[in-house]
């Protein structure tokens, strides 16, 4: 797919493969992260250090990443530079070559990665690796995506060469261009470097489903650093691209859009129980099966977690009332509009130009088969009506379709200027 | 372990020309109070992004409080004479508009992006936070209780605590020494205080208005001096610090965490600001050692060993002096690996040239990567306001990937010896001192701190 813009002479490239951590072989957890790390340690061509060395020596950077549903892999760099990522995207595509001694390397690196990111940090890992276990009964969503290093270290050579035939088939991918590249251009090249590539089988998908859920559900997790006692409220989203999910993104903004959202208001300036409240919907175009929209709630040692969530009840009560009035529903919904350009021009990258352009286009490929869906998507969030964000708040934001997980410190804490607390 | 040998690909296609990078036109103004104005269009999506600076931060304050313009910029965005809190973030959401005001060592700034369509009243907003804030009291105990929140969680982050030690080290009683409060300075801090910052820093005359975005240049202009011209106020007296003296000798400071499961190790000396002639000697220099994935350290010590999954080092620059450093949070048995792949690849660039074609790469990542500043409204933005606030020349931009190109190996090795300065440089550690002391200790006499910051042996 080609997306042609002349602003600057820098081509984004991204390739997509439909394969996240939920469909990772059980046994093997955080093998589908892993397997992203392995994709940037040689290909026939192209040994070990030769795809960053060949991106970054061409004025260009480079990452991938593992989500749920898909992992993708992507270059932003100098135009003059786009046969050559092609060439190197091609090359790991048709011919994956790695030995045992980059496997025990890149293990290493995941594992310091986990430590960094989770278990040497406050609140690390929390609420997204603390909730899945709770909220879940399908193995698929309801394991450690990092993985246990028991599996990390468990994972062989041939774990690696058998995903990699199964899942990074042509025909489970999707290929990237935009900025500085004519369209002919662009799908000549394509043709050019992976026409030959051999289709594979379809991937089998094991089926995510979650049996209906009719009970609350709860857990609890040990914070070793933080002093702040914290909790995760999580309700399961309605089915993507329905009218029920547009308005849910709706009421999400009303909740967790910033400052200005109700969650921040009532429980940070307003009540004062809690030091953040916040979060929402993650990634919204971005998964194709059971999720969550999360509240996040880091509170006061000296307000319990049950007066916490007493707070927190009555602002989902609250909605679920009075609905939203005519005045918030609009700024709610100019809000979003100018939320979805920022996402097309820069995204979650950042500092990758287009990346959210790329992200839009490759999720409405793999998973609706509608890339054009980035042009009209917006149509179906700016339609939702009050009624239908009051309707959606009585039926999803439910006690018996919620999980709650209690991130518990384990030092005591001191209650920091507990004289002026009210 | 041996490194391994390089191994070389086969058939990679060459590189096209280079496509030539036209930077935007940049619209210069200064108002009749003083205010100047950088406005560049940039029509990618409907929508402008700008920042408000004053050129004045913590630093400026120190003396008065750490910390001090960081509060009082987080207490700007809560009221003004006309609108209370909850107002100010309605209107905020009704125009579409993100805003964030906060504050460095150098600056306080209100950044913002919004519509096109609703620029006028986002403007509108960011003059009434510049010149009306009225500090309401209860909004400031809310704050401040917020802070001090944060300050204790700060000193759980092994991140936090090697950095803020490294500039204690490097800065000593300079204003820079000192990157954030303690929770007695933020319970001492009074709204008087924060009210007394505001006067005197937040002026047109401190100030650096500057828009990327969706909009007519000539227009926004007009519109600006509309919504800003009648502010008056003075440029605040500069308060000169000492300079730091540069610490001398290799020395090694523990921040012990008992129980870390991984420890953080920085490193860092004394450098240069941006201003500096020898600028982008020693940013290419950087990015040959540790700055880029390619780098030689991020290939010894993650692609080759495996020791950590975050190895990098930088130049940081503040605007009256700049300091390099390195870091890498690493399992808890590699610590003096580390630390000697640290110091063998810094080294290694002090003795031998670096070869032509190794050069050559890292001379196309650092003029690519610069250009994609101008792919995005924000990049560009982030850009304009580096050479502006650091009064870098008018042309910075056009000429930088020239600069860059003409660098020869003698002047990469005559700038890592000059200042990757490895006999002198400053080591911080933070992790478990059961685990890490023997090994730190290898590399200077040590000194061992709590994570509260004080010493304990």
């Amino acid at each position: 797919m080609v997306a042609p813009d002349t602003t600057a002479p820098v081509v984004t490239v991204g390739v997509y493969y439909k394969i996240g951590f939920r469909l990772e072989p059980q046994g093997r957890s955080g093998f589908a992260h892993l397997f992203e790390h392995m994709m940037f340690q040689g290909s026939a061509n192209a040994p070990k250090m030769q795809h960053i060395k060949l991106v970054n020596s061409s004025g260009g950077m480079l990452n991938g990443s593992t989500s749920y549903d898909m992992t993708n892999y992507y270059e932003v760099v100098p135009s003059n530079a786009l046969e050559r990522v092609l060439w190197l995207e091609a090359d790991r595509m048709r011919a994956l070559k790695v030995d045992d001694e980059n496997l025990k390397n890149q293990r290493d690196v995941v594992k310091e990665e986990v430590r960094v990111n989770v278990m040497n940090q406050p609140y690390g890992g929390f609420p997204w690796l603390d909730m899945p276990p709770v909220a879940f009964r399908n193995w698929a969503n309801a394991h450690n995506f990092y993985g246990d290093f028991a599996d990390l270290d468990a994972a062989d050579l041939a774990d690696v060469q058998a995903f990699f035939k199964t899942y990074y088939v042509p025909n489970n991918a999707v290929l990237l261009m935009l900025g500085d590249v004519k369209a002919e251009e662009g799908i000549a090249l394509a043709k050019k470097y992976f026409g030959e590539i051999p289709a594979g089988a379809p991937p089998p998908f094991a089926d995510p489903s979650e049996p209906e859920q009719g009970e609350e559900r709860r857990g609890n997790v040990e914070e070793k650093f933080g002093t702040l006692p914290a909790m995760a409220i999580g309700y399961v989203m309605p089915k993507r691209r329905t009218a029920d999910w547009c308005a849910m993104a709706l009421l999400d903004q009303a909740l967790h859009g910033g400052r200005a959202g109700r969650m921040h208001r009532e429980l940070v300036i307003e009540k004062q129980i809690a030091v953040e409240a916040g979060g929402g919907i993650d990634d919204i175009f971005g998964y194709n099966g059971p999720t969550q929209m999360t509240t996040r709630v880091l509170h006061k040692p000296e307000y319990s977690s049950q007066a916490t969530l007493e707070a927190f009840d009555a602002v989902i009560r609250e909605v679920q009332e009075n609905g939203v009035s005519a005045d918030e529903l609009e700024q709610l919904k100019v809000k979003w509009r100018s939320d979805y350009y920022a996402t097309l021009e820069g995204g979650r990258g950042g500092y990758m130009p287009k990346y959210g352009l790329m992200h839009l286009l490759a999720c409405f490929t793999l998973f609706d088969n509608e890339p054009q869906l980035v042009n009209t998507i917006l149509d179906g969030f700016l339609a939702v009506t009050r009624e239908e964000i009051q309707a959606v708040a009585k039926k999803y934001l439910r006690n018996e379709k919620r999980a709650i997980v209690f991130r518990t410190p384990v030092k005591a804490a001191v209650p920091a200027g507990a004289k002026e607390a009210a | 372990m041996a490194a391994r040998v390089v191994e070389i690909a086969n058939g990679v296609p060459g590189l096209a020309a280079e496509g030539a990078v036209t930077w935007p036109k940049r619209t210069k103004a200064r108002l009749s109070n003083g205010l100047e104005v950088i406005l560049a269009e940039a029509h990618s999506i409907p929508k402008f992004h700008g920042e408000l600076f004053f050129r004045s931060g913590n630093a400026a304050a120190n003396h008065r409080a750490p910390g001090l313009a960081e509060m009082t910029a987080t207490v700007v965005r809560t009221g003004t004479k006309k609108r209370a809190s909850r107002q100010i973030e309605e209107d905020l959401r009704r125009i579409g508009a993100d805003l964030s005001s906060g504050a460095g060592a150098d600056t306080s700034a209100i950044s913002f992006a919004g519509l096109s369509e609703f620029a006028e009243a986002l403007l509108a907003l960011v003059n009434e936070l510049a010149r009306e804030a009225a500090f309401p009291e209860a909004e400031f105990e809310r704050e401040r209780r917020q802070k001090l929140e944060e300050v204790k969680l700060e000193r759980t982050q092994p991140e936090f605590l090697a950095s803020e030690r490294l500039r204690k080290v490097l800065f000593g009683a300079h204003p820079y020494g000192e990157v954030s409060p303690s929770e007695a300075q933020v319970a001492a801090y009074e709204r008087e205080d924060l009210q007394a910052i505001y006067r005197e820093f937040y002026t047109p005359e401190n100030g650096l208005l500057l828009l990327v975005g969706d909009f007519d240049a000539q227009g926004m202009l007009k519109t600006i001096e509309k919504v800003f011209g009648a502010w008056t106020g003075k440029k605040p007296k500069p308060n000169a610090a000492e300079a730091p003296a540069n610490p001398h000798g290799r020395r090694v400071y523990l921040v012990h965490v008992p129980g870390a499961v991984q420890t953080q190790i920085v490193a860092g000396c004394h450098a240069i600001t941006r201003k500096h002639p020898d600028w982008v000697k020693l940013g290419l220099t950087n990015s040959l050692y540790g700055g880029a994935f390619n780098s030689r350290l991020v290939m010894n010590i993650r692609e080759d060993k495996g020791y950590t999954y975050s190895p990098r080092s930088g130049v940081h620059a503040l605007r009256q002096h700049g300091y390099f450093s390195v870091s890498a949070a690493v399992r808890n048995d590699v610590v003096a690996a580390s630390l000697t792949e640290m110091f063998y690849e810094m080294d290694k660039l002090r003795s031998v040239p670096v070869p032509v074609p190794e050069l050559a790469d890292a001379q196309n990542y650092l003029s690519g990567v610069f250009s994609m500043g101008l792919a995005t409204q924000d990049g560009l933005l982030s850009q304009l306001s580096t050479v502006a606030l650091n009064e870098l020349p008018d042309d910075y931009l056009e000429t930088y990937r020239q600069k860059v190109r003409a660098l020869k190996p003698e002047d990469l090795l005559a700038t890592a010896r000059k200042y990757l300065d490895s006999a002198n440089m400053q080591i911080v550690v933070v992790g478990d001192r059961a685990q890490t002391e023997e090994q730190a200790a290898l590399f200077g006499e040590i000194e061992v701190y709590d994570a509260q910051g004080k010493r304990v042996d």
